[in-house]
């Protein structure tokens, strides 16, 4: 097995097990696997991260190995992409049934600060918040001197705050409430300034504002449908501030997957799904999550409701999909609805009502990549047949002559 | 319970010996007790490997207190394993050597390990050259702008694919909204359930 390693050819070595024998073998392989990571960025992702996550969880001390590796390449320029890595192998191992809390917090730089870390360790490793850890950290960043932001900036804890905080029919202690969201609101707005490993300034400007912002969307995600409607243009406030639009977007995914939700509606477009073009508006970092949401709401069937109603449905959720689109989230919404023809599982008149609403909003100068993405699809006799007239002086027709005379389309 | 070296050598292999599963058993603190680590100070050496790995890897498992109280053997346990024949073994115990005092994990093993150092070396150019944009730590999302910024630098702006000759029909959906949210307000002012 070295010697095929040795000879450069470790992507022959497809056995997990026969890989980590050797430390040596286990590491070229590892490079193989974390360069191709780094180079297919988000896209590739979801492809190749499967691979990576059998062998970096092939054992705690392979584990541990790569983990240290990336720890140290964390400290890099470019090091952001390798902590996202590191982040998604956690997340892989605690799916695995891993408890790899410890491990995360002691190659981190929250094993300085051994209360902050136990308090930490305790939550994370249970996944639950509690009032008694929570105070301890709310003293310690409250305090004059607190441990750096980074200690508490990670992701399963921001998620642990929007189950306690969104969640609908949480139950949180209003006295302990308060310490909650300056918690939330501290990881997600202060910023320090650090030189040679001395923190030289920490900015809390924000973390008033968003504490602030914090506390009211929660208190109105607390309220009657009616009540929210009422204030809605403070929530459209709060929401500008991105981690109350990643509570709300939490929240309304906990309200609409309830299975009466969409039984008991009358509105046309639920408020909860009006909301998602808010978050979609203010916060680009979140058209993946939104497209995400959209697509599973969007395959999920809905027994208790009459046919037509499930269409209407389906296209008031591709009409949130037309305005994530048009806020610049275009190549995967695209993709996806190719995906839905190429599969034939979705009713044509859902893609027709979608082209259509593109077509409306779009006009040149068109990018090559939209181009050969959408041409085939506006081409699409079943799909656009019936919106084109004989004199070709409809929006398709346009759409096509002006393709067809400005790019060369790749079949 | 083990009582003698050679006991605690077989009890060892026992509870850690399972080939078909590599991670340290959850129950391992409870089993690592002050007398089977000073005996496992004796035995370390005939210990098979994957039991030497997940010893060492319990020690992270094992809350403060319980390494403190066996600091000695557990540094004795360690130096040995930074003398053993198997790579991997080296290798972890490079790693946790720094935990048992300063609860911190040694990442900087690129002199002490040259695997890890060739490994680290041959990274530097693919993580140099990635487009920071393209793989975003999973907190970003959560964070304020200029929070962002400063841990980001400013994000590149999207790519844009056309140009929009009028807002979709959400903005048409948006406005209603608003006028019925003021309208709302204004009943619940009057004291007029909606």
């Amino acid at each position: 097995i070295k010697l095929i390693s040795d000879a450069g050819y470790q992507g022959e070595i497809t056995s997990v097990s026969t890989a980590s024998q050797q430390v040596e073998v286990f590491s070229r392989v590892l490079r193989t696997s974390l360069t191709n990571l780094l180079e297919g960025g988000e896209e590739g992702l979801e492809k190749n991260l499967p691979e990576i996550v059998k062998m970096v969880c092939h054992g705690e001390h392979t584990y541990l190995y790569s983990q240290a590796l990336l720890q140290y390449l964390k400290e890099e320029e470019g090091g952001s992409a390798v902590r996202r890595i590191s982040q998604e192998l956690q997340k892989a191992a605690k799916d695995l049934g891993r408890d790899v809390t410890e491990m995360t917090l002691a190659l981190g730089k929250a094993s300085s600060y051994p209360r902050a870390c136990q308090a930490l360790a305790c939550m994370l490793s249970r996944n639950a918040l509690n009032p008694a850890d929570i105070t301890v950290l709310f003293k310690m960043y409250s305090g004059n001197n607190p441990p750096p932001v980074e200690v508490i900036r990670s992701p399963l804890f921001f998620e642990l705050f929007m189950q306690a905080l969104f969640k609908p029919g949480s139950k949180l202690n209003p006295e302990h409430k308060p310490k909650y969201i300056y918690l939330l609101a501290y990881a997600a707005s202060v910023h320090e300034t650090w030189k040679k490993n001395k923190r030289a300034a920490i900015a809390k400007d924000e973390l008033k504002s968003t504490s602030q912002a914090i506390e009211r969307a929660t208190n109105l995600c607390c309220k009657e449908r009616s009540e929210v409607v009422a204030e809605l243009g403070t929530l459209y406030s709060c929401i500008r501030v991105p981690v109350v639009a990643m509570g709300v977007l939490r929240w309304i995914d906990w309200t609409v997957s309830e299975p009466s939700y969409f039984k008991l509606l009358t509105d046309h477009t639920p408020i909860h799904l009006a909301l998602l073009d808010e978050i979609s508006t203010c916060h680009p970092l979140l058209h993946p999550h939104v497209l995400k949401f959209l697509i599973r709401l969007l395959e999920t069937t809905y027994p208790d409701l009459d046919v037509l109603v499930q269409l209407e449905l389906k296209k008031t959720l591709l009409d949130r999909m037309v305005h994530l689109l048009s806020r610049g989230y275009v190549v995967p919404i695209i993709q996806y609805i190719k995906g839905c023809i190429d599969r034939g599982d979705t009713d044509i008149s859902l893609i027709r009502h979608f082209v259509t609403e593109v077509i409306d909003i779009i006009a040149p100068p068109y990018s090559s990549e939209f181009v050969q993405l959408f041409l085939p699809i506006i081409e699409n006799e079943a799909i656009t047949g019936n919106l084109r007239t004989p004199d070709e002086s409809d929006p398709v027709s346009d759409f096509i002559g002006h393709c067809r005379s400005n790019f060369v389309v790749m079949t | 319970m083990a009582t003698s070296v050679r006991d605690t050598a077989l009890w060892l292999h026992n509870k850690l010996g399972a080939s078909d599963d590599l991670w340290a058993p959850t129950s391992v603190t409870s089993l690592l007790t002050p007398d089977t680590l000073y005996n496992t100070r004796q035995c370390f050496l005939e210990l098979q490997v994957p039991v030497k790995l997940k010893l060492l890897l319990a020690l992270v498992h094992l809350p403060r207190r319980q390494l403190q109280e066996s600091s000695a053997s557990v540094e004795h346990v360690i130096s040995q394993a930074l003398q053993d024949d198997d790579a991997w073994v080296r290798m972890i115990a490079d790693v946790v050597r720094s935990y048992p005092k300063s609860g911190t994990l040694n990442t900087h093993l690129e002199d002490s390990q040259s695997v890890y150092g060739d490994t680290v070396e041959n990274l530097r150019g693919p993580v140099s050259e990635v487009d920071t944009s393209s793989l975003l730590p999973l907190e970003c999302k959560y964070l304020n702008r200029t929070a962002l910024n400063a841990m980001l630098g400013q994000q590149p702006p999207p790519v844009k694919h056309f140009a929009l000759k009028r807002k979709p029909k959400s903005a048409t959906l948006r406005a209603e909204l608003l006028q019925k949210s003021s309208e709302a307000a204004a009943q619940q002012k009057k004291g007029i359930p909606s």
